[in-house]
């Protein structure tokens, strides 16, 4: 495939706003933490390294594309207790991903986010529910993938020991991004753009002091994207085409109704009490329409730091 | 007083008691006031020994509020969110174990440990503690840390205190893993859990 070979090309054909962007807000959040850290709003960063051996949703072995991202994040958040049982907290974050090979994925983000909590008792021990809702907007190098992200979560759970943390999650996830051009007659353009709905089981167990292990399942239902070369079997299937430069000049984004199964799992380590090193491993399996399932794995490396 | 683990590992956070076989030699005048501050979302000292009756502030160093409270059935309370040094003291006037926790920072714990005798000292970073100002006597004496995997009475040891010198024990404890809640979480998202 010429897809590697003409992947970099998307550094010069795409828009620079993300690489512009992404910087400039990164000093200003960077500015404003030595004050933040001495008053309510508590920030933190977080860094990862990770490798995606599917980054397109590809089910062709000829299709399939691997590659290593370094993300970055910065994010600040105040909790404002509403008496013992209820608090609001108000986020906001920054980020950036970098991709080694399909330079044209990388992009810049901000994140602003509002939950409400409420806790049934006092304590670490105490049941609670969340409800939050967010709003995000990603900048690509290669500008036609970007977009805006809204999200509404609900979720609950319960720390039962110091050893065990349990938790759910449901969310509604709507990713709008610019319809491209038809490609066929018919059939849209807006193949960036995606509903899900997703839900999510997580525990953590602790192996010690410094130490626990984190275990997820994860579903989704909804719109995926699938970039692959021209074929009847996927074009059939789809709701939306676009071209995808950004994985070469043949290839193009289909989306597709599919569902998705997963689990994650991971193991971190304290080496101080702000801040958390973990190692993880995810598994995801699209069964997509029309056959188009595919699978990948993210093992990632992740470091924390919370003020 | 020098407390170690069965490892040899010096213990700090052991609170070391001495109580005299004469039960007038416990009776003190009212105990000074005493504080556990909260530094960085931590209680500070992690451990405090307190004489029974002590009124203790709990001071936040914080710039953001903190909710304090207990379960313990030697001392429940709860302070409601506050800043600097608002809140009132609390006063602990029944002897045992009260664990201290924040109902916004679920990681914070500490532990007052409240004597009936007022000859109490805990141990520093080099497992050791002194009990001083303890007059001449039989005592009984006991140590506690909140790990310990068995009751402080296994640690029970009588000793006799002369008007000219002191007395020096050493405890090999059996220590419990512990098992703290993470500050970071994958629950907390936004924010802490």
């Amino acid at each position: 495939m010429q897809r590697n070979a003409l992947a970099g090309h998307a550094w010069e054909r795409g828009q620079r706003s993300a690489a512009t962007r992404g910087p400039l807000a990164a000093l200003i959040v960077l500015s404003a933490i030595p004050y933040a850290a001495r008053s309510d709003w508590t920030p933190g960063v977080e860094a990862g390294v990770r490798h995606d051996n599917n980054v397109g949703n590809a089910q062709s072995s000829r299709d399939i594309v691997a590659d290593s991202i370094v993300s970055a994040r910065l994010s600040i958040f105040q909790l404002f207790p509403l008496g013992d049982s209820y608090s609001v907290t108000v986020a906001g974050d920054l980020g950036g991903e970098s991709f080694h090979r399909l330079t044209g994925l990388s992009n810049a983000s901000v994140d602003g986010a509002f939950a409400l909590k409420k806790k049934w008792g006092l304590g670490a021990f105490a049941p609670w529910a969340r409800i939050g809702v967010s709003a995000a907007r990603s900048d690509y190098q290669d500008s036609y993938r970007n977009a805006w992200i809204y999200r509404a979560t609900l979720a609950s759970g319960q720390r039962f020991d110091e050893r065990w943390n349990l938790w759910m999650e449901y969310a509604f996830e709507r990713r709008a991004a610019r319809a491209q051009a038809e490609e066929v007659p018919g059939l849209s353009g807006d193949a960036f753009s995606q509903s899900s709905h997703n839900v999510a089981v997580d525990v953590e167990y602790s192996l010690g002091e410094r130490t626990f292990f984190a275990l997820g399942l994860l579903g989704r239902h909804g719109d995926v994207e699938s970039t692959t070369a021209r074929s009847a079997k996927i074009y059939h299937a789809s709701l939306a085409l676009a071209e995808d430069p950004a994985f070469g000049p043949e290839a193009y984004a289909y989306r597709l109704t599919g569902t998705t199964f997963g689990f994650r799992v991971g193991i971190n380590y304290s080496p101080t009490p702000h801040s958390l090193l973990g190692c993880g491993f995810e598994r995801l399996e699209t069964h997509g329409d029309g056959g188009n399932s595919y699978t990948k794995s993210v093992p990632e490396i992740t470091w924390d730091y919370r003020f | 007083m020098l407390v170690k683990d069965h490892h040899g590992k010096l213990i700090a956070d052991a609170v070391v008691l001495a109580t005299p076989s004469d039960p007038k030699a416990a009776q003190r005048a009212k105990p000074p006031p005493d504080a556990v501050d909260q530094v960085d979302k931590q209680f500070v000292p992690y451990v405090k020994p307190v004489f029974m009756g002590s009124k203790v502030r709990f001071p936040n160093s914080d710039h953001i509020r903190h909710q304090v409270y207990s379960f313990s059935p030697a001392k429940k309370f709860e302070l409601p969110l506050y800043s600097g040094t608002d809140a009132p003291p609390v006063v602990f006037d029944k002897p045992g174990i009260v664990v201290l926790g924040c109902n916004i920072h679920d990681w914070m714990v500490g532990y007052i440990y409240v004597s009936e005798t007022p000859f109490f000292a805990k141990t520093e970073a080099a497992g050791r503690a002194t009990i001083v100002d303890i007059p001449p006597g039989e005592y009984t004496v006991r140590v506690w840390h909140p790990s310990m995997e068995h009751g402080e009475e296994t640690t029970a040891r009588r000793i006799t205190v002369s008007a000219e010198g002191s007395a020096s024990i050493e405890w090999d404890l059996s220590l419990k893993p512990t098992f703290r809640v993470p500050r970071v979480s994958g629950a907390g998202s936004p924010g802490y859990p």
